[in-house]
């Protein structure tokens, strides 16, 4: 059975918006920077500045061993940052205790994080090493501490 | 191999609905559509089945959610009664045959943002995922990770669906797949493809509801990248929210068999997130009004389409209530305890957040394609009532927070208010000149 060519032309409203919204589509897709896989999944979203702790945290755990406790923290200190870093911490090393540095966008007592024995660090080396460097990434460093 | 495990495990879900919709009375629909449908009945109730797992003590095991979720589907088939067949063969036509064409572009549109990392949520990272693995290790709703110091935004009250599948999925594959997660947006957008040209096929003819599907489509599919979904819990919800209403909007809708499938469907909405109840709630109360009917007919109607809802999300509460969890959609205090002084953070918040999601466009466009489409029947009061109560209840819950909202508007407000342009879309379908019903 043919369609009517009233049916046709009643789907045209819808139609055209299909085409419009499509082409939208088209225009969103990251052209300039490729469609390649990325290196995390965050990559190119709207949270790509977390990316950098992404990689780190992913890295980090090759130096960890399961159990292991750690805080994530960055160099310079910023509560909101560390707050989304402790959550991608515990998103990315199950079977090992991510310990907050900020909670809510504000930091914790340093007592919270005491316990931890490695600190990951996002962003540069620091002056003064906090523990036993275990491992060096152009994202940051990762530190065993010492017992305090 | 894990990575396909995990996706294999969700393709199944087909299975586990299929006792239901292997009845006659589905006859009504394509087999795509009916296989989609079947996958939406499944995960609903493997998703009630690992609550009542949980609510009794019992861990979690493959074999026993499946099976459990495919005898709930057996016995759900025993309230279903009669054939129906698929409406008769209709050629689709070049504007059908574009239609499908779109609908395929963009379904590939989401799968290349999302492979390349460009539509990724952030909630997949802080909650959503974080639960789903832990989950999956505990083999069951782990109350001590939820109640635990510093994880207050797990939100630990959020309803289970998302992450007792992707939980299941992972016991399956032995690990958490990060990118598999965030695939189930193109995978369900696709799934939306396949079977909303038929359940439309109903309320339209075949090259209408292949026009209304692909703007469906199209505009999930720009929302989907722009405000990043991939992953949390909003193409799940989008999913039953789409199928349900279709359903609904057909003029076979006072059959009991299709009732059954929209609650189902509704409760499976209801399970993905919060206002995924709000929206069962206003479809179904819109729904009962408009049929008109005696009381009894209105009663039962009314049971078909809440029941699921209210037994998922009772078992859900029984659980939090039962461990001390939660008893509530609580987390911004009292219901009536508004903050009216936030009213224009609000009313500026909403439009800006809309507006830098392409522009507002796929929200725009499909309320455009509404107007053009024609007068539109008395049915349209069900799409568009139901987008103005999620408008309403979006509204009051952004006006719950203590302090600026204005922060929570800007990255939440496109994302939770993606089912409005699939609603303008389908109260289009109702538009005289589309409408079967009124051909």
């Amino acid at each position: 059975m043919l369609p009517r060519r009233s049916d046709t032309a009643s789907a045209l409203a819808p139609l055209l918006g299909a085409v419009l919204l499509t082409a939208l589509a088209l225009w969103t897709l990251p052209w300039r920077e490729g469609l390649g896989r990325p290196r995390t999944l965050l990559d190119r979203s709207t949270a790509r500045a977390l990316a950098p702790g992404y990689r780190l945290i992913t890295d980090a755990l090759r130096a960890m061993p399961g159990g292991a406790s750690f805080v994530v923290r960055t160099e310079p200190p910023d509560a909101e940052f560390e707050t989304w870093y402790h959550r991608l911490g515990v998103a990315l090393a199950p079977g090992r205790r991510a310990l907050p540095a900020a909670y809510l966008g504000v930091f914790t007592p340093p007592e919270v994080w005491r316990e931890a024995e490695y600190l990951v660090l996002v962003g540069p080396r620091p002056r003064q090493a906090p523990g036993e460097l275990v491992l060096s990434t152009p994202n940051g460093t990762v530190w065993r501490r010492g017992k305090s | 191999m894990a990575p396909l495990a995990w996706l294999g495990t969700l393709i199944l879900l087909p299975l586990l609905g299929a006792p239901l919709l292997a009845r006659g009375a589905f006859g009504r629909f394509a087999p795509g559509a009916r296989v989609v449908l079947a996958a939406g009945v499944g995960a609903a109730l493997v998703s009630f089945a690992m609550t009542l797992f949980c609510l009794a003590g019992v861990p979690w095991g493959l074999a026993a959610i499946a099976l459990a979720a495919a005898l709930f589907a057996a016995a759900l088939s025993a309230l279903v009664r009669g054939k129906a067949t698929a409406p008769a063969q209709e050629r689709l036509g070049r504007t059908g045959a574009l239609a499908v064409a779109l609908s395929g572009v963009c379904v590939l549109v989401a799968l290349a943002a999302t492979d390349a990392g460009a539509a990724t949520s952030v909630d997949l990272f802080y909650f959503w995922g974080p639960k789903a693995q832990q989950f999956a290790i505990a083999r069951g709703v782990d109350t001590a990770f939820l109640a635990g110091p510093f994880h207050d935004y797990m939100h630990a009250y959020y309803p289970p669906l998302v992450a007792s599948l992707d939980a299941l999925a992972t016991i399956a594959a032995g690990r958490f797949s990060w990118t598999c997660a965030t695939l189930t947006f193109p995978l369900l957008l696709g799934a939306l493809a396949v079977a909303l040209p038929g359940v439309l096929r109903g309320a339209a003819s075949r090259s209408a509801a292949a026009a209304v599907s692909a703007l469906v489509i199209a505009a999930i599919a720009v929302i989907g990248v722009r405000a990043n979904i991939a992953g949390n819990g909003d193409m799940p919800l989008l999913f039953f929210e789409t199928l349900a209403m279709a359903l609904l909007l057909r003029p076979d809708a006072s059959d009991p068999a299709v009732q059954l499938l929209a609650g189902l469907l509704l409760a499976g909405a209801a399970s993905a997130k919060v206002e995924g109840l709000a929206f069962a709630l206003a479809a179904a109360a819109l729904f009962l009004a408009l049929r008109g009917g005696g009381l009894a007919d209105s009663a039962k109607a009314a049971a078909r389409l809440l029941i699921p809802t209210a037994v998922t999300l009772g078992a859900w509460f029984a659980f939090g209530a039962t461990r001390r969890l939660f008893t509530a959609y609580s987390e911004y205090g009292p219901f009536f305890a508004l903050h009216p002084d936030h009213w224009p953070s609000v009313a500026t918040g909403i439009p800006l957040a809309l507006a830098a999601t392409g522009r507002a466009l796929p929200y725009a466009v499909p309320l455009i394609c509404l107007a053009a489409a024609g007068r539109p029947g008395r049915r349209a009061i069900l799409p568009l009532g139901t987008a103005a109560a999620l408008l309403a209840f979006v509204v009051f819950t952004y006006l719950h927070l203590a302090t600026d909202p204005s922060q929570w508007i800007s990255y939440s407000a496109a994302r939770i208010l993606s089912p409005l342009p699939m609603l303008f879309a389908l109260a289009a379908v109702c538009a005289r000149r589309l409408s079967r019903e009124a051909a």
